[in-house]
């Protein structure tokens, strides 16, 4: 399938789900779909052959997180399907049931923006020591870069403690 | 700094990184330069590969092989820094093109070291495959099933391993990977025997590479004048790295910093097919199995125990590991 085919295809089962695409070059999509229609969207893109995910990327903009998930047409068409969930709840359905290869990719968005992925089967830190405070996500806009320093002195300190003993 | 990501595939995120921006930027690097990426790429895809044969030696005690595949390094450690001044940090890239030329005159020693590199590497492969030593310890070790390699979304020489014919440089093509004929290396014994063999046998495509690339350069520039000014934009890079696909996702506000820029190198996506090779494998194996896909180290902090007895799966974490290894050291004082 070539780009605008896969387009046409996934208007046709997503319908009013998908809000905008933009194609800036060739092999690469960008797609904009609402949060509810997401799930559906991963499961029809499997279908269509996206079986590949490159990665999941997530953005601050303040008011929300921006979710990216770039999935790859047999190795060539890369697709990224996005969209935005609010920050004060940011909860998104896991979709290792559907591709198991996005296992450790929801753990590092879960990690860095403190995004629940609901149902995946463990989420406990990947880049992040294990003394890391809950409540402090490196990559979301409002830490600046003290509250990061602290937290690994004192992630630091608590480990030669626990060494220690 | 993208350059600093990786010591070994420096030039691979230097490559993401500036096709990226030149991405972002709308303009794109002149064809010269576009050869001379493809140059500097596959000299380190073959210092990487045989770094990591070396490594895959020792990891199975066969350490004279390792050191005479490190001496063979030297031959393209010594190219690259003929080239490009470094043996590591080529600092070849920049936003636009290339910083330094690849003029014909060094062409006869490139040539040289290439054909030197064949002749050895060809050894390899026939030593490699009638070794009984590496047979035993790599055939039917560490399997891959090429469904579960797809499921797993895994990358690179793993991936093709299992007969997966994937690679980023035939089915995206960037820089001149388009002009320049090469085979994709596949294998379909799904074990580590076939990652090495896939390893060598890539080594041997990136010579004829680099030949075709040195006879074939267009004349031209080096690179294209950059704008000052950053607008707000968007773009995906992907690259072949040595160890498999590597992506770049940046994005800009307008302003001099970037909104968001983010790296996914390939070790990362290959550590759920790891997972899935280690199941059940001897201790003795987890080594080679985990030298298998090429690692560069994150962490990896699980662990899966079978009892072999009744087939039962446990998944230990690192602390219920330590907890475990403590209580047995009680038990025996």
């Amino acid at each position: 399938m070539e780009e605008d085919e896969i387009l046409s295809e996934l208007r046709r089962q997503l319908k009013e789900g998908i809000i905008d695409v933009k194609v800036p070059r060739k092999r690469r999509i960008f797609v904009w779909i609402r949060s509810e229609a997401f799930k559906n969207a991963i499961r029809r893109l499997k279908d269509m052959g996206f079986t590949h995910i490159s990665t999941i990327t997530a953005v601050d903009l303040k008011e929300s997180f921006e979710v990216i998930y770039h999935f790859a047409y047999k190795g060539s068409i890369e697709l990224s399907l996005r969209f935005n969930i609010p920050k004060e709840n940011p909860r998104i359905p896991t979709i290792t049931d559907v591709i198991p290869g996005a296992i450790l990719y929801e753990r590092e968005v879960h990690d860095l923006f403190g995004i629940d992925f609901i149902g995946h089967p463990d989420l406990i830190p990947l880049i992040l020591p294990e003394n890391w405070p809950r409540d402090i996500y490196p990559l979301r806009k409002e830490y600046s870069l003290e509250d990061l320093r602290g937290s690994i002195l004192k992630a630091g300190r608590d480990e030669r403690r626990v060494t220690a003993q | 700094m993208a350059e600093r990501i990786c010591g070994i595939c420096s030039d691979a995120h230097t490559t993401c990184y500036t096709q990226a921006i030149e991405d972002l930027l709308g303009i794109e690097a002149p064809p010269r330069a576009k050869y001379i990426r493809v140059i500097i790429a596959e000299l380190e895809r073959i210092h990487s590969h045989s770094l990591w044969l070396g490594i895959a030696a020792h990891e199975i005690g066969f350490d004279t092989l390792f050191m005479y595949l490190w001496r063979d390094r030297e031959t393209v450690m010594d190219m690259l820094e003929f080239i490009s001044g470094n043996r590591v940090h080529y600092a070849m890239n920049t936003i636009g093109g290339v910083r330094r030329d690849i003029p014909s005159e060094m062409t006869p020693k490139i040539k040289d070291g290439l054909d030197f590199l064949e002749k050895r590497i060809k050894y390899y492969i026939k030593t490699i495959s009638s070794d009984r030593t590496i047979q035993k310890r790599t055939v039917d070790v560490g399997i891959l099933k090429p469904k579960d390699a797809i499921e797993l979304c895994a990358v690179g020489p793993t991936l093709r391993a299992s007969g997966v014919k994937n690679d980023v440089r035939r089915d995206d093509p960037y820089a001149a990977y388009d002009e320049i004929p090469f085979n994709v290396v596949t294998h379909d014994g799904c074990d580590v025997f076939a990652r090495i063999i896939v390893r060598c046998e890539e080594m041997l495509e990136s010579i004829n590479m680099i030949r075709y690339a040195l006879d074939h350069m267009p004349a031209g520039m080096l690179r294209v004048r950059v704008p000052m000014a950053v607008e707000p934009n968007e773009a995906v890079s992907r690259v072949e790295a040595p160890r498999g696909e590597l992506i770049h996702y940046a994005r800009s506000n307008g302003t001099a910093r970037p909104e968001r820029y983010k790296v996914r190198s390939p070790t990362l996506a290959n550590i759920p097919a790891l997972c899935k090779m280690l199941m059940g494998q001897h201790v003795a194996d987890i080594p080679i199995v985990l030298a298998g896909i090429d690692p560069c180290f994150a962490c990896m902090d699980r662990l899966a125990l079978i009892d072999v007895n009744t087939g039962r799966k446990k998944i230990l974490d690192f602390n219920s590991l330590r907890e475990n290894i403590r209580r047995m050291r009680g038990n025996c004082p």
